[in-house]
């Protein structure tokens, strides 16, 4: 179970400024759904009001049915640089969650090892963030989120920092631990080409305030890999939504 | 590597040579300023028979053999200050850092004590504790408390707050957020005020010792100049500036282990 639920979700910082204005959004059990939009248009708001990060202004929320009220384990959130602990090591950033939430070391270590060795990383239990490359920071972000069986995995703009080359196969090892695992993902994204190419949906975001114009689903096939993004499908699905951006950006 | 290491060594002790040479060219008969300095060759042989002389039963002169005792004195009480510093400066500095209600509650209090200078507490000491050595220790608990708290607010004050995010996602409580993550994330802030709390701990024993008890550095100094035995200060000033320094020493050595992935972190960046 990990759906999740927004509805008539308003959100003003300090200020007055209105960062959401009357959102309405589910994600289903199981969904990809990719939020994409201009910086600044609110998709990370969304993203952190979920997390339990941030608090409503107005509306309601929900994670499987539940108000949320503070961030918590169900929910594992990757960041968009990783945010790792640097005086941790890897496999010592990867256990901490199940070690504050008092796991048995029995159960939570075989568990860790298989990730890591899942995402590339047998080789760097040792090895402190700093000495990592983006890309393979943000795998041990991914990791530490995996570990802990999140009914939902929220991502804001996890791989907008890395190089375009890093960026694919990172995408690809996204598609491919997704395919087997299943979980809701959220995925915040300024990238055209990667919301398409992950998600099942993806929700068209504009700016000032936040709101969501266009929700569309993604019908190509699935497993999905680099090939799709040369697809003519693709090709047409990335025309709709750079007409539909650029009508956002003209009305303003 | 070797031998940049050796040319900074020689270019440290340049400037200290020149000066201890030109000191000593100036004096003329063993002093200067009129009797008032000796010159350093006698100091240097007051200081050695104070270091390393053998006090027969006739030897009145309290500076015979007795360098090792003072100095023992001195750093215990330094340390013994220092040690309650820490246990109260960085607990609370990391209270006061990441908690508005504490900070609201303890810190303007801190902030008006601030101003007070360990010699204005001398007399409350002295009331209290009498010519003993816990006066000194209160003394130099009071003069590092204050930059360690501080830097240590300030550092858990400064956390990334997406560590904390993370903390918190990955079901962190506050007790584990504030020695898991709070508190390594201020340790660079927190050995900021640790070096700065031990040299004004060094400053308070010598103070304290002074006025407030009959033993240490601080005391020889000031017994030293009423019988009038300047090389005996000097001797003695030397001293200090030399445990200072090789306190401060010790605590960047341990800094560099404990901080071993920021200098990791700076080298890489």
């Amino acid at each position: 179970m990990g759906t999740i639920q927004f509805s008539s979700v308003c959100k003003t910082y300090p200020g007055g400024i209105l960062a959401l204005e009357n959102v309405d959004f589910t994600v289903g059990e199981g969904e990809f759904v990719a939020l994409l939009g201009p910086s600044g248009c609110g998709k990370s708001t969304l993203l952190n009001l979920i997390a339990g990060f941030e608090t409503l202004s107005d509306g309601r929320m929900s994670f499987n049915g539940n108000r949320v009220t503070k961030p918590g384990p169900d929910r594992g959130v990757v960041f968009q640089e990783a945010s790792l602990l640097p005086w941790l090591n890897v496999w010592e950033n990867v256990v901490f969650g199940p070690k504050v939430q008092k796991t048995p070391r029995e159960i939570y270590e075989p568990r860790a090892r298989e990730i890591l060795r899942i995402m590339g990383l047998e080789k760097f239990h040792e090895t402190l963030p700093v000495q990592l490359s983006g890309g393979m920071r943000q795998r041990v972000g991914i990791a530490r989120a995996l570990v802990m069986q999140p009914k939902a995995l929220l991502m804001d703009e996890p791989f907008g920092a890395l190089d375009a080359q890093t960026r694919l196969s990172m995408q690809e090892l996204l598609l491919d631990i997704w395919q087997s695992l299943k979980t809701t993902v959220l995925f915040v994204t300024h990238d055209i080409d990667e919301a398409i190419l992950l998600a099942d949906r993806v929700c068209v975001m504009t700016a000032r305030p936040g709101r969501i114009t266009r929700d569309i689903r993604i019908d190509l096939p699935r497993p999905r890999s680099i090939d799709t993004l040369t697809s003519s499908e693709f090709t047409t699905y990335k025309a709709m939504i750079m007409a539909e951006m650029r009508g956002l950006h003209a009305h303003h | 590597m070797t031998s940049s290491r050796a040319r900074r060594w020689l270019l440290a002790v340049v400037l200290p040579i020149v000066a201890v040479a030109l000191w000593q060219a100036a004096g003329t008969d063993g002093s200067l300023a009129g009797g008032a300095l000796p010159t350093p060759d006698r100091v240097w042989s007051a200081w050695i028979t104070w270091a390393f002389g053998h006090a027969g039963p006739m030897t009145l002169s309290p500076y015979v053999g007795t360098w090792a005792g003072a100095v023992g004195h001195s750093a215990e009480r330094v340390a013994k200050g220092f040690a309650v510093a820490i246990l109260l400066g960085v607990p609370l500095g990391v209270l006061i850092g990441w908690s508005r209600l504490v900070s609201a509650m303890v810190d303007p209090t801190i902030q008006w004590l601030r101003p007070v200078p360990i010699t204005a507490w001398l007399p409350i000491s002295l009331a209290i504790f009498g010519i003993r050595d816990f006066g000194a220790i209160f003394l130099i608990t009071i003069g590092a408390f204050y930059p360690i708290v501080i830097n240590t607010t300030q550092g858990a004050r400064d956390v990334e707050k997406n560590w904390i995010r993370a903390a918190l996602m990955m079901g962190a409580q506050p007790l584990d957020i504030l020695r898991r993550v709070v508190l390594p994330a201020a340790l660079p802030s927190i050995f900021t005020g640790l070096r700065i709390g031990l040299g004004i701990g060094w400053t308070a024993v010598i103070v304290a010792e002074m006025v407030a008890v009959k033993s240490g550095l601080g005391y020889v100094l000031w017994d030293a100049y009423y019988v009038g035995r300047m090389d005996i200060v000097i001797a003695d000033m030397v001293s200090i500036g030399l445990f200072g320094f090789l306190s401060d020493w010790a605590i960047v050595r341990l800094e560099l282990w404990a901080l071993d992935w920021r200098r990791l972190q700076s080298f890489n960046q």
